[in-house]
């Protein structure tokens, strides 16, 4: 009897583990897509997405560094990823964004073409950046595997360094 | 132990408080042996921190304070005189409760201080006697808080005397006076004599001083008590209790007092100002949407009931800045009170006589600069005294008074706090300071025969410059004074030099009165907008482009009877040049110190009020901007360091703001007739047809416009090459001669023909045509083959596209 008891008893708190388990295991990220490669960064790291407009050139930094732009009274930079990744620049869409991302008290808007959408992927799907590129200086964090495609998974904090 | 934590840091802030009052104290006290108010104040603090610190166990700290109450108390007294040589003591005893003091305040305890040998000299001063009695008996007398404790109680008594016969009171009245008198007898004297039981009392100061120092009194009772009720003595119960208020009065002020300040975090004043600076940003944008909306709905009567409310919040604004920003103000005495004490040190350090004259120490300034400006004035004084002020045989012997004076003097001009530190020492030399400078290697031989006096005394500032002959520990380091600037100028402050040989020098720093709103000047440059902080802004001039000239590379022009050099700002900040620039040019002249610079811009835009935000790590210390602002319609606008820019000038060559920039109109080949585009801009959709039906039979490409604005915005869009464009001159938003003045603004479309399609056919009409640049005027209505054969001159249509 005792038995039989415990052997619910498990079964039921097993099935309760399970989907803590699944949380965890589960990396919720945003997707969007730069020239032809589709990316990613944690959906924690977003603190907003937003409609492109007007911005503030600023003078003596690399091309990627757009200027500044005025989110609700705070000045934050914006980065062009596009050029930051050595893509020629393009002219602003209906499909473009700026991705506000933060790390700690780090903030910077970045200019991307388009959003795909937010992906949930299994932590084990995700494997390490390529061994050519792995290193202190990667933007990579990983590489996630989906069905039919794969996504380059990027450090936010190494987004928000300045380098240079 | 939280508890504790909360009396350790009420203790140290009441502590610091005393210490800092204490140094001036002394300082006054050597030159003022006899005051005994003072010595009497500067008791009470050694004793205020020893009882409060045998009370919170801080041995070393009480053993220390102990031994100065004794030393104190027989000055108090007059059994001692403070000499100098004393004062050195009591002085060094003060650097250690310091020291002390601050040790508590990291660690909670005021271990790790070897107080024994400053005890020692301080008991040898005492004269070794260090008897148990004196500081004991002399502890409770000057209590302060003691009194006022007491004197609550001593009220409510007097008000019981109404029940007591005349006799009681006037008993009680003579012990009162008898406990107290001596504290007031000097004073009330007088008073005293005039009172019908007093008079006998004064003959026996020998056992007053007696009653002082021997019985430890149960807490006197208040000095007012005493002195109102004496003279009135006689006059029985009446005149007590009609003193009784009066007497009340100052006891009640004094706790009243207390509560008419609060201690706030910085914090939150922080907190409040950054939500200011929204406001003004807030404010700055309804003022210019009033604006927009006055343009068009003028006349409109809702607009006046508009204009008021928006003059009143930006009134009430204005003032709740200035409100704000007073909460953070702190009198500049703060960092002046410790100049006395560090002079008397340095005078006898460099045997000098040097007096400092303080004025102005009331005036206010932002608590963040007065923490800022302390050491660059410690830096300057120090210089002032070690090779300004000559030592005195050689003062002497220049006829001058012995002793020199160094004032340190504070006051308001405008929106800055000038602080000026005079001294009247031997003056700065340039002819020595260009030598100097010439051996070190600081400026090059024609640098100094160009350089003014004024110029020259700025040497002072350069890094790597010290001009005593002798390194003493006082200064000459050699860093000091470019450490001042550098300081001052994080301020957004500026250092003047006026010196005379032989006479004196004088320093002004003008600092603003605060750090986070500045008032700016407003100037664009191409598309762009820069704010240039007004305080370094000398004036702004007009000139035409044939007053520039230029001298070995650089642009200079000549202001009244000076040479200015000049810089584009295009220049500095890289802008690219789309727009062609004017025949005029605006100067900016902007001022810091003895250097000036001449920025040229498009436009002037006006001057405002802006908040300095910071452009975060991410984009700091790009050089030559020293911020951002946010501007009324939501733009970010950025803020020019002056300081840097004017080392960035220096490395600019002349700017081809002169020479004419090439065509870079070069059209591509046309190989078919597609390759030719034409932008129509009408507002009528017929008019439109009607155009696009006469050119299609050219096969050229042809893009619609409905309006000035939306053309120029497809024009910067820079899709297509136009080759030529149809403009009519009625239109919604921008009408067609305003368009072709804009176009004509751009390098890229000098050579852009306009045509005029328009039913205006007056002869005025016709001149603003050419006036904004358009090259031919068509009038409605016209041909199709008219109108093709127009356009075809006039971009060059190759007949075999026919």
């Amino acid at each position: 009897m005792s038995d039989k008891l415990k052997q619910i008893i498990n079964k039921q708190s097993e099935q309760q583990n399970t989907p803590e388990l699944q949380l965890d295991n589960v990396v919720q990220l945003v997707g969007f897509v730069i020239g032809d490669e589709e990316y990613a960064v944690p959906i924690l790291a977003i603190q907003e997405i937003i409609k492109p407009f007007s911005w503030t050139r600023v003078p003596q930094v690399p091309k990627y560094v757009l200027g500044v732009f005025n989110l609700r009274g705070a000045v934050i930079p914006l980065i062009d990823l596009r050029t930051k990744f050595g893509l020629s620049p393009k002219k602003h869409s209906d499909e473009t964004r700026f991705i506000v991302m933060r790390h700690g008290d780090d903030v910077a808007g970045f200019v991307i073409d388009r959003l795909t959408m937010a992906i949930r992927i299994k932590k084990e799907n995700i494997g390490p950046a390529p061994d050519t590129i792995v290193g202190d200086e990667t933007m990579i964090e990983g590489v996630g595997k989906q069905e039919d495609k794969i996504i380059t998974i990027l450090k936010v904090n190494k987004l928000l360094e300045r380098d240079f | 132990m939280d508890e504790f934590q909360e009396i350790l840091q009420d203790f140290l802030v009441e502590s610091f408080e005393l210490v800092e009052k204490l140094d001036e104290d002394l300082v006054e006290l050597e030159s003022n042996p006899e005051d005994l108010e003072l010595l009497n104040g500067i008791f009470r603090v050694a004793h205020t921190v020893k009882g409060a610190s045998s009370f919170l166990n801080f041995d070393v700290l009480t053993h220390l304070t102990h031994h100065m109450e004794d030393v104190l108390n027989k000055a108090r007294h007059g059994e001692l005189t403070i000499t100098p040589d004393i004062m050195d003591v009591i002085l060094e005893s003060v650097d250690l409760m310091k020291a002390l003091l601050e040790t508590i305040r990291d660690t909670s305890a005021d271990a790790g201080i070897d107080v024994s040998a400053c005890v020692a000299r301080l008991d040898k001063v005492s004269g070794g006697t260090g008897e148990v009695e004196t500081p004991a008996a002399a502890a409770p007398a000057p209590e302060p808080e003691v009194e006022v404790v007491e004197e609550t109680p001593a009220d409510e008594d007097e008000l019981d005397y109404e029940n007591m016969d005349p006799e009681e009171i006037e008993a009680e009245i003579e012990r009162l006076l008898a406990q107290r008198q001596e504290e007031d007898k000097k004073k009330r004297e007088a008073k005293l004599a005039a009172g019908e039981k007093v008079p006998q009392m004064p003959p026996e100061p020998q056992e007053e001083t007696k009653e002082e120092d021997s019985t430890p009194p149960p807490p006197p009772p208040p000095p007012a008590a005493p002195k109102t009720t004496a003279p009135q003595g006689g006059n029985k119960g009446d005149g007590a209790k009609k003193d009784a208020p009066k007497a009340a009065a100052p006891t009640k002020r004094a706790p009243a007092a207390v509560e008419q300040t609060i201690r706030v975090d910085v914090k939150r004043l922080d907190h409040l100002m950054n939500l200011i600076g929204e406001l003004v940003l807030a404010k700055n944008r309804l003022i210019k949407i009033n604006d927009d909306v006055e343009e068009r709905y003028e006349g409109e009567e809702f607009l006046e009931e508009l204009n008021q409310v928006v003059s009143i919040v930006s009134l009430v604004t204005t003032d709740l800045q200035i409100a704000v920003m007073k909460t953070r103000m702190l009198p500049i005495g703060k960092v002046f009170n410790k100049f006395p004490r560090m002079i008397r040190d340095l005078s006898r350090e460099l045997n000098k006589k040097i007096e400092l004259e303080i004025s102005g120490e009331e005036t206010e300034l932002d608590k963040s600069i007065v923490e800022e400006i302390g050491d660059p004035l410690v830096h300057i004084i120090r210089n002032s005294c070690d090779h300004g002020v000559e030592p005195p045989e050689e003062r002497v012997a220049k006829g001058k008074p012995e002793t020199g004076v160094i004032g340190l003097k504070a006051y308001n001009e405008g929106n800055q706090i000038v602080i000026q530190i005079d001294d009247d020492g031997k003056g700065l030399d340039p002819e020595m300071l260009k030598n100097k400078s010439l051996e070190k290697g600081i400026i090059t031989e024609k640098e100094a025969d160009t350089m003014s006096d004024k110029e020259a005394f700025g040497l002072i500032f350069k890094p790597g410059f010290s001009t005593a002959a002798q390194v003493t520990n006082v200064s000459g380091r050699g860093v000091g004074m470019d450490v001042v600037k550098t300081n001052i100028e994080k301020l957004n402050g500026i250092i003047d030099i006026d010196s005379e040989v032989g006479v004196g020098t004088s320093m002004k720093l003008k600092i603003p009165l605060t750090l986070a709103i500045i008032q700016a000047l407003l100037v664009g440059v191409q598309e762009e907008y820069y704010a240039i902080p007004l305080a370094s802004v000398l004036e702004t001039v007009r000139i035409s482009k044939d007053e520039i000239y230029t001298v070995e590379g650089k642009s200079v022009m000549r202001l009244r009877d000076e040479v200015l050099s000049l810089v584009h700002i295009g220049d500095i900040f890289e802008v690219e040049r789309i727009l062609d620039a004017s025949e005029h040019a605006y100067v900016v002249v902007l001022g810091l110190g003895t250097s000036k610079l001449g920025l040229i811009v498009d436009t002037l835009v006006g001057q405002e009020e802006i908040v300095i935000k910071s452009l975060g790590d991410y984009l700091k210390g790009i050089e030559g901007i020293a911020g951002a602002t946010i501007r009324g319609d939501g733009g970010v606008t950025l803020i020019v360091d002056v300081v840097a820019l004017m080392q960035m000038a220096r490395d600019v060559k002349a700017s081809s703001l002169t020479e004419e920039s090439g065509g870079v109109a070069t059209s591509n080949e046309k190989t078919k007739a597609s390759d030719y585009t034409i932008m129509i801009v009408d507002d009528s959709k017929t008019d439109r047809t009607i155009m696009r039906k006469a050119l299609e039979p050219l096969g050229v490409t042809l893009v619609e416009a409905s309006d000035g604005q939306e053309a120029l915005n497809v024009l910067k869009a820079g899709e297509h090459n136009f080759d030529a464009m149809l403009i009519d001159i009625e239109m919604p938003r921008m009408d067609g001669y305003t368009l072709a003045s804009e176009i004509k603004k751009y390098n890229r479309y000098k050579n852009l023909p306009l045509i005029a399609v328009t039913s205006r056919t007056g002869k005025s009409d016709r001149m603003r045509g050419v006036e904004s640049g358009m090259v031919e005027y068509i009038t409605k209505p016209y041909s199709a083959d008219y109108l093709s054969s127009v356009v075809q001159r006039n971009v060059n249509f190759k007949s075999e596209f026919l």
